[in-house]
Order: C-alpha cells, then sequence, then structure tokens
C-alpha cells in the first residue's frame, strides 16, 4: 500500500486529494504505517517550548494519539474514544465503550477502528463518532499465569499487571487486521465489519500487526511470532521465542514488529530484538539484553534499528544488518512507550513520567518533558533523580501488594504512549490521564 | 574546678542524652502523599555500645538492623540495613535530635528524597537483634562445589567454609555464570545437619542438609522467586 503511493508521487502524478491521503495516512495508525517503520514525516523541535495544551480525561492513557487532517484520536482507559483538535485541544467527540480502551485506534477512508476491553471492536465515524458497526470477539482478557513474575501464591494463577497495551488494527486494501486477548488474529471487511477470517494461536496477542507485501506479522504470548497471508488467514511461517515455564516472565511477544527491507524486527519479553527473514522466518541475528524485556516497537531508519528497554532502562542503536551495538545510553526508567524518528530528533516516552528527546545520530539527550504527577513524586516511587524506587512501592509479594505496588509505579504519569509528532507539535498521553501537546 | 565542673555537666549530658535516646520510638515521616509509619527501637544497654532496629508497617520490615549508629549528645544517625534499600536508590538514613519536649525528630532520606519525621517514646527498647553466624563443623570446614542451573542458565557455586572463633563461621561465596559473583554473605547457621547460606544484598539464600557418608550438601538455592537444586561435593 506504502509503496503504491510513493510510486504515484514518484510519477508527479498525484493529485492534490491523493497528496493529502498520503499525508494523513502517514500518521493514521500506530507507527504511522502499516509496515511499522516508526518513521514520521514531520519533524520534532529540538528544544522544549511550552504545553500548548492538555486534554484531561477520567482515566489514564494508554493509548498513542493518532491523527487524520488536524484531528487527534485516541483511546482512554475511562472506556471512551476520543476525537479532539489538535490545534485547540478542544473535544470534537466522544464515544463510551463498554471497557478501558488502552488501544491505538486506526483512521482509514473516514472511519476510526478500535477496540475495548469490553471484547469488542468498534468501527465509528470519524467525523461524529457514530457507530457505524461492531464486532464481538471471544472476549478480551490479559495475559495470565501462575505465579506470574515470582508473585505468590506460586500456583495460583495471576494476571499480567504488566501487558497494558491494548492491540492497534492496521487497515490495508478495504480490510481492517488486529489481534484480541482471545488469542485470534482478525480480519474484518472494513466497510461492514464482516468477518474474512481468523488465525487462532495458543495465547493473547497484544501486539499490533505488521502489514508488508500482502503477509501480517504479529506476535502471541504463546511464546511464537507468527506470518500470516493478509488475503487468506493461512500461516505461512512461525518462529518460537524464548520461553519461561517457572515464572513466565521471560516469555511473549508484547512488542509490535516493524518490518522494513524484506527484514522484521521484533522485541520479545524473552529479552531478544530479532531480525528475522520477512519470507521465511529465519533468524538473522538477535539481541539478548540481560533478561530485561523489550516491549517497544522498535524504530528503522538508514539501516539503524532503534529500541529500548523494560528493567534495564537501556536505549539502544544498532546496525540493522549485522546486530551489532552502533550506540547505547544508559535511561532512567523502563521504557514501554516505541521511539519515534520525527527529522534529526528521536521521541521516546518513559515509565518515570518524562517524554524524551534524543539526537538521532549521537544519542545524547536534547529535552526533557516531565509530568506535575512525576514531579510531585508521591510516595517517593521514584529517586531524587528520576529512577525507580522499587523499595518504596513493592512492599511484599504477597496478596495484592505486588499489584497495588504497580499501580504506584504507572501512576507516576507514566508515558506508556508512542508520541505522535504533526506540525511542529508533539501529541502523547500519560497515566496522569491527560494527552499533552507540547511544542 | 572549672574544669571539674564542666565535666561533671558533660557527662551527666551525655548520661542524659543516652537514657533519653534509649527506648522504643514511633511516629512517622512525612513523605508527599503518604504518612511512612516507624518504629525504631534503641538501646545501649550491656556496654556494648549502642545497638538498634527498626519495623516499617506495611513495608515488610520487621527488625531490620540500624548500622552506623551514632549518638553524640541529643544528636543521633544511623541507617537501615537491608530494607528501604537498594543498588539504585542507596541505603535509608535517619537523623535525629532529641527535642526539649522528649520527641525524636530529623530527616529521614532515601534514595536522595528527604522528609521530616517526628518519633515519639512509648517505652523500653525491644532490639530485634539479627541472628548471628554459628560456627560449622569441622567436616565441612574447606571448599565445596556445585552447579546449578536458573532461567535456563548453567551457574556454578563455589563456597569456602571456615570458623573464627567467637565470630562463628566464615563463608566465601562465589557464583560463577557470565559473570564471576563475589557473593556478600549476611548468615551462616549449621542447626545439626541443617546449613544455612544467605545473602541479603542478592537475595540468594541456600539451605542444605549435610551427609557424611555421601560427602555431600544437597539442598536448593533460592533468589528471589526462582528455586534450583543445588549439591554441593568437596573441591579435590
Amino acid at each position: 500500500m506504502k509503496r503504491f503511493w510513493v510510486s504515484i508521487f514518484r510519477l508527479g502524478i498525484g493529485l492534490g486529494a491523493v497528496a493529502m491521503a498520503l499525508s494523513a495516512h502517514a500518521q493514521s495508525m500506530f507507527r504511522g504505517d502499516p509496515a511499522h517503520s516508526g518513521t514520521s514525516n514531520a519533524t520534532a523541535p529540538r528544544q522544549f517550548h511550552r504545553v500548548k495544551w492538555k486534554f484531561p480525561t477520567g482515566d489514564r492513557i494508554i493509548s498513542s494519539p493518532v491523527a487524520e487532517g488536524k484531528v487527534l484520536y485516541f483511546g482512554g482507559d475511562d472506556g471512551n474514544i476520543y476525537a479532539v483538535d489538535s490545534e485547540t485541544g478542544r473535544q470534537i467527540w466522544k464515544r463510551t465503550t463498554g471497557g478501558p480502551t488502552p488501544c491505538t485506534p486506526a483512521v482509514a477512508n473516514g472511519t476510526v477502528y478500535a477496540g475495548s476491553y469490553d471484547g469488542k471492536f468498534y468501527a465509528l465515524n470519524a467525523q461524529t463518532g457514530a457507530i457505524k458497526w461492531k464486532f464481538a470477539t471471544e472476549g478480551e482478557r490479559r495475559f495470565e499465569a501462575k505465579g506470574i513474575h515470582g508473585l505468590q501464591p506460586k500456583n495460583q494463577t495471576i494476571a499480567d499487571q504488566y501487558d497494558i497495551l491494548l492491540y492497534s488494527p492496521v487497515v490495508v486494501q478495504g480490510a481492517v487486521y488486529f489481534g484480541s486477548g482471545d488469542g485470534n488474529l482478525y480480519a474484518l471487511d472494513a466497510a461492514t465489519g464482516e468477518l474474512k477470517w481468523k488465525f487462532k494461536t495458543g495465547d493473547v496477542i497484544h501486539a499490533s500487526p505488521a502489514y508488508a507485501d500482502g503477509v501480517l506479522f504479529v506476535g502471541s504470548w504463546d511464546s511464537y511470532f507468527y506470518a500470516v497471508d493478509a488475503a487468506t488467514g493461512k500461516e505461512k511461517w512461525r518462529f518460537h521465542g524464548g520461553e519461561d515455564a517457572l515464572i513466565h516472565n521471560q516469555v511473549g511477544f508484547q512488542s509490535s514488529a516493524a518490518v522494513v527491507d524484506g527484514m522484521v524486527y521484533v522485541g520479545c519479553r524473552d529479552s531478544n530484538l530479532y531480525a528475522l527473514e520477512a519470507a521465511t522466518g529465519k533468524e538473522k541475528w538477535k539481541f539478548f539484553n540481560e533478561l530485561s524485556w523489550v516491549i517497544v516497537s522498535p524504530a528503522i531508519k538508514d539501516g539503524k534499528v532503534i529500541f529500548a528497554t523494560s528493567d534495564s532502562s537501556l536505549y539502544h542503536v544498532v546496525d540493522a544488518a549485522t546486530g551489532k551495538s552502533v550506540l547505547k545510553q544508559q535511561d532512567k526508567a523502563y521504557m514501554f512507550s516505541s521511539p519515534v524518528i520525527a527529522g534529526d530528533v528521536v521521541l521516546i516516552g518513559v515509565l518515570n513520567g518524562t517524554l524524551q528527546a534524543r539526537d538521532l545520530k549521537t544519542g545524547e539527550p536534547l529535552w526533557d518533558f516531565q509530568t506535575e504527577t512525576s514531579k510531585q513524586n508521591k510516595g517517593w516511587v521514584l529517586t531524587a533523580d528520576r529512577k525507580f524506587n522499587e523499595p518504596m512501592f513493592f512492599t511484599s509479594s504477597w496478596r495484592e501488594a505486588p499489584i497495588v505496588g504497580i499501580e504506584r509505579q504507572f501512576n507516576i504519569g507514566a508515558i506508556f504512549s508512542t508520541p505522535l509528532v504533526m506540525n511542529g507539535a508533539v501529541y502523547f498521553g500519560s497515566t496522569d490521564g491527560n494527552v499533552y501537546a507540547i511544542d | 574546678m572549672r574544669l571539674f565542673a564542666t565535666i561533671l555537666f558533660a557527662s551527666a549530658a551525655l548520661c542524659q542524652a543516652a537514657e533519653s535516646a534509649a527506648g522504643r520510638w514511633e511516629g512517622a515521616a512525612q513523605i508527599p502523599g503518604h504518612e511512612l509509619k516507624l518504629v525504631v527501637d534503641l538501646s545501649d544497654e550491656g556496654g556494648k555500645g549502642w545497638t538498634g532496629s527498626i519495623i516499617v508497617p506495611g513495608f515488610g520490615v520487621k527488625g531490620a538492623p540500624l548500622v552506623d549508629l551514632h549518638v553524640r549528645g541529643g544528636d543521633l544517625t544511623f541507617a537501615i540495613k537491608g530494607a528501604l534499600g537498594n543498588e539504585r536508590a542507596g541505603r535509608a538514613e535517619l537523623k535525629a535530635h532529641l527535642t526539649p519536649d522528649g520527641h525524636l525528630a530529623g530527616n529521614f532520606t532515601q534514595g536522595g528524597n528527604s522528609a521530616p519525621f517526628v518519633l515519639e517514646k512509648i517505652g523500653p527498647a525491644q532490639v530485634d537483634l539479627p541472628p548471628r553466624n554459628t560456627a560449622v563443623s569441622k567436616e565441612l570446614e574447606g571448599e565445596w562445589k556445585g552447579d546449578y542451573e536458573m532461567m535456563g542458565y548453567a551457574r556454578h557455586a563455589t563456597l569456602k567454609f571456615s570458623n573464627r572463633g567467637a565470630e562463628g563461621a566464615a563463608l566465601d561465596f562465589v557464583i560463577v555464570g557470565k559473570k564471576t559473583n563475589n557473593v556478600p554473605v549476611s548468615l551462616v547457621t549449621q542447626d545439626e545437619n541443617f546449613l544455612t547460606v544467605k545473602s541479603d544484598e542478592f537475595g540468594i539464600t541456600f539451605e542444605g542438609r549435610f551427609s557424611k557418608e555421601a560427602g555431600e550438601i544437597k539442598g536448593t538455592l533460592s533468589q528471589g522467586p526462582l528455586e534450583a537444586p543445588l549439591v554441593l561435593h568437596r573441591s579435590p
């Protein structure tokens, strides 16, 4: 799809409408395009100037804003899908679903597509928020396992508090594709919501499928990463990531893949970033991160792969061909937000409540923005230098203490949301319930 | 005469400070959005210098030892060992003074953050002394080796026991995986044939039973939620 538009553009026969469609399309789904390259056409500011506006909601914002024209679309954990004017920060409409919507919507042909924890998938009129159709999956759920992450009692099944990002749909050639907590990868007719096919995996799919050359690429918590024919729903190949039968910590694909130049780059909870051949699924290289998850979706540009880790809180640039480290920077807290390349700046959200801008070439920090909630540092969730202060929020592995601890960790104004860059401004959500526009 | 009076006064003041600082103190540190309750026990009994421990309700901390405990006049400083701290945050420290109205007031610092606290004396000290190393039997002295697997990674452990008289046993504990780790040992005890080794800093515990017949120490090494069987044999 993307290649098609680019071809028209290069031939100089792009009409105004086509140019507009290309421009809007580049921001209208998670990671900017169906292949999830993580590269924006826009240029990010090299200096922080101001908060242009902030849009408060009723609960945390995990979703990443997408845009069509001047309108931002995002989901909220308060159960609403929002349309907001990107210039003014004023609400255009909201549509209430039956559950939290930490899902990044996709917009195409005047329709907003998003999923909700109510187990339904929604198609909404992009101008009014009216429901065009909705589709019932087999039910939404988070990844769960006995004694997960070493929590007690170890024979008790516990939901994974870190399974926080709900799948994001991808819209290509009249079809909308998304994963689900029911383990299925779905293909629906984008216009009618009619089921074209579904592909069953062994566990939760909360990553967003990437699309390239008629193939969908998505990982599941069953430890496999899949390539599926977009037209038929037939499996082309599968790749086996790591497993962790003991505490289920080092297993599962939560990262959404990026597909560039015939290669698939994807992070895994087994602490590897994998480079796989898109045609065969053959592993070309892997980059091991010492038991630290890779949740982010990598960004690819000029033969470099940019990604970040959770516990070790490292910002990495590796060579796309070899997987060798090009540069590594120590950050202060976990990163679940995916890096976005916008001009010569890389933007990434950090779970300590800061949005960071780094120089693309050197990786050096250019500026950061810290949410007020993070500055308040209630309960000393952060150290004075903004690192996670585990002894102050993980008080026990028993009963609900870890869940409360993780809630406190996340409620510091954490930025899970992947930033959107448009017209010189940066848009992103925070667990403090706000969507911010800064420039 | 003046010198004598000064010495008398200073001595009396020190004695009074000691009496005043000793006891069980209860109160809270006012950290943002949260009142951190603290129960501190301070004792100067037995002429062995000051000892103390702390309870932090709701944080799973009961009887964590106080270290670097200094009492000078009405001023006190101490740090908490093995609780409310880690490699990233450093250790939690308290700096306090006795107030004229009999309270213990000061600053609680942790992870570079600082908050005021006030404690009130509620009774005599009940210092929770940490368990001490016991001696190990002659048969256990020397070097033992074994291999185990954790999270799919092979590791090699070496434990070298020695006895140091009244101090009980000493242990050099090394784990070799991808890196060589010298494990700081907090506790070594032997109760008949049952051996316990703990490292608070690494969150590692080894518990094993010594069998003279088999010439081995057979047990389990746990690190946080992870457990692995480990059988140690004497180094050749």
